[in-house]
């Protein structure tokens, strides 16, 4: 699809911070423009990875949860996390990987809190492991211009 | 339908019946304040045959916003510490009738001519007085926190916590919130809760007034680096004062990505001054406590944004672009206060 969609946000947004925005008056109808066109850019870099990163992020997640099963003590918690760790993402529209992977993350909360009550070297290496996947998973969602 | 300069000035003459010819010239809206939509206007009347002209601002509830707050509470401390160290515009109205203006509203004097916005505080001409600024900056929150809320008739519309109480109260509001507005599992904040409540702090060294927002882009500075005004007084609470601290010097805010505290100084600058100013300690297991609290308080201000900004009615820009940005930051935030991110 040409002008490709990124391509065509970045424009948008170009023309919004260059020529429209600064044609208003200045004060609100302005500000929102100029924060209008921020957000265009951030739509276009979210855009672009959406089914990148979620894909990466199951994939990674259902390979925690197969990695924990045999700490798990929870008999109904095992049972979800190795059926979701033998899951596979279906579609990949970002709608439906977002589903998945809300559902994936739903669950590491789950899986995170068992594991902090669990005594052994072995759940501190599978906590450490999903602290791990944390840190990425913010990385993921990084935006250009987020303050930290 | 009568616009809304037309019903604010009809508002005025309710509430200044002994002057004659009001009315309300330049309404214009601020941008930013996404928990009440503010506007700044020219109040006119003539007053024994003697015009007179006042730059006022109106505080709207809007239809949804990034947070519910009491506008009573954000009213009374305005009028608490106005001629006090802690510099606040004065407040003139309170009015909870939606009959005047279709939501609750006060007004306000106008401190005009300076800035907020933390972009143009870190940028010149406002930037070479930044240390200056940031002095006066935690210099003020030190006599927050050693305010007499009694004194400042803030106890009758701030809710009673004692000592040991203030962190378990916090966080209980701020998760529930979150419970409430999430539209997705939030892991990183989950893992806080978990930590704050396996760790809780030491009761507060005393029960003060938290002002609730005290960053960078909630105070008016001049060009010359002072503060004029400390602004936006809507999550204000009785509580630990190391709240405050705590808060203001959050990852997210550093705006200038230097590691700065509020884009002004050094965190342990900003704490040697609050310290000095409040006379009392930031205990530094307790301040870890309340930066970790911060972040947790802070995704459930942007979760509900964006909830409002999805499905509500509110589609203020900025509660969208805060469920983006400030989300992620704070969750960045979140990870390198408990040790797991740098």
């Amino acid at each position: 699809m040409k002008p490709d969609p990124g391509r065509f946000l970045e424009i948008a947004a170009q023309q919004l911070m260059g020529t429209i925005g600064p044609a208003l008056p200045a004060g609100y109808a302005q500000s929102s423009v100029g924060l209008l066109a921020v957000m265009l850019l951030e739509v276009k870099t979210e855009l672009e990875r959406a089914a990148a990163r979620r894909v990466e992020e199951n994939r990674g997640l259902r390979g925690l949860f197969a990695e924990s099963l045999p700490l798990v003590t929870d008999a109904a918690l095992r049972d979800r996390l190795d059926a979701a760790a033998r899951g596979e993402d279906e579609s990949l529209l970002a709608s439906a990987l977002e589903r998945g992977n809300a559902a994936l993350r739903g669950l590491l909360i789950e899986l995170h809190a068992h594991v902090e009550t669990l005594d052994s070297p072995e759940a501190r290496r599978v906590e450490d492991a999903i602290w791990a996947e944390l840190a990425a998973s913010t990385e993921r969602r990084r935006l250009a211009l987020g303050p930290f | 339908m009568a616009s809304l300069e037309e019903r604010l000035a009809a508002f005025v003459r309710s509430r200044l019946p002994g002057v004659e010819g009001v009315r309300v010239e330049g309404l214009e809206r601020i941008f930013g304040g996404a928990s009440r939509e503010t506007f700044r206007f020219v109040l006119e009347y003539g007053e024994d045959g003697v015009p007179v002209s006042r730059r006022l601002i109106l505080r709207r509830d809007p239809s949804g916003s990034l947070i519910d707050t009491e506008r009573a509470v954000e009213f009374a401390a305005y009028r608490g510490f106005h001629g006090s160290a802690v510099p606040v515009p004065e407040a003139l109205w309170l009015e909870e009738d939606e009959r005047w203006l279709d939501h609750p509203f006060f007004v306000m004097e106008e401190i005009a001519g300076f800035e907020a916005s933390p972009q143009a505080i870190l940028a010149p001409p406002y930037d070479r007085h930044a240390a200056k600024t940031a002095r006066q900056k935690w210099t003020i929150l030190g006599e927050i926190a050693r305010a007499d809320a009694s004194a400042l008739g803030l106890t009758d519309v701030m809710q009673p916590v004692a000592p040991d109480a203030c962190w378990r109260r916090e966080l209980d509001y701020w998760e529930k919130r979150l419970d409430e507005n999430e539209q997705c599992p939030q892991p990183v904040i989950r893992a806080a809760i978990r930590w704050l409540r396996r760790n809780p702090p030491p009761p507060a060294q005393r029960v003060g007034v938290v002002h609730g927002d005290y960053r960078t882009g909630n105070f008016l500075v001049d060009t010359e680096g002072r503060i004029r005004a400390i602004l936006d007084w809507e999550m204000a609470h009785l509580g630990d004062p190391l709240e405050d601290l705590a808060w203001g010097i959050n990852p997210v805010w550093r705006w200038a990505r230097d590691g700065r505290a509020g884009g002004l100084a050094p965190r342990e600058e900003a704490i040697r001054i609050w310290e000095e100013a409040s006379g009392l300690t930031a205990d530094p297991q307790a301040l870890r406590w309340w930066e970790v609290f911060s972040s947790v308080k802070g995704q459930a201000i942007w979760v509900a944004g964006a909830r409002e900004f999805s499905t509500g009615e509110n589609h203020d820009l900025v509660l969208g672009i805060s469920g983006w940005l400030m989300g992620n930051s704070q969750d960045r935030a979140a990870l390198h206060d408990l040790g797991k991110l740098p």
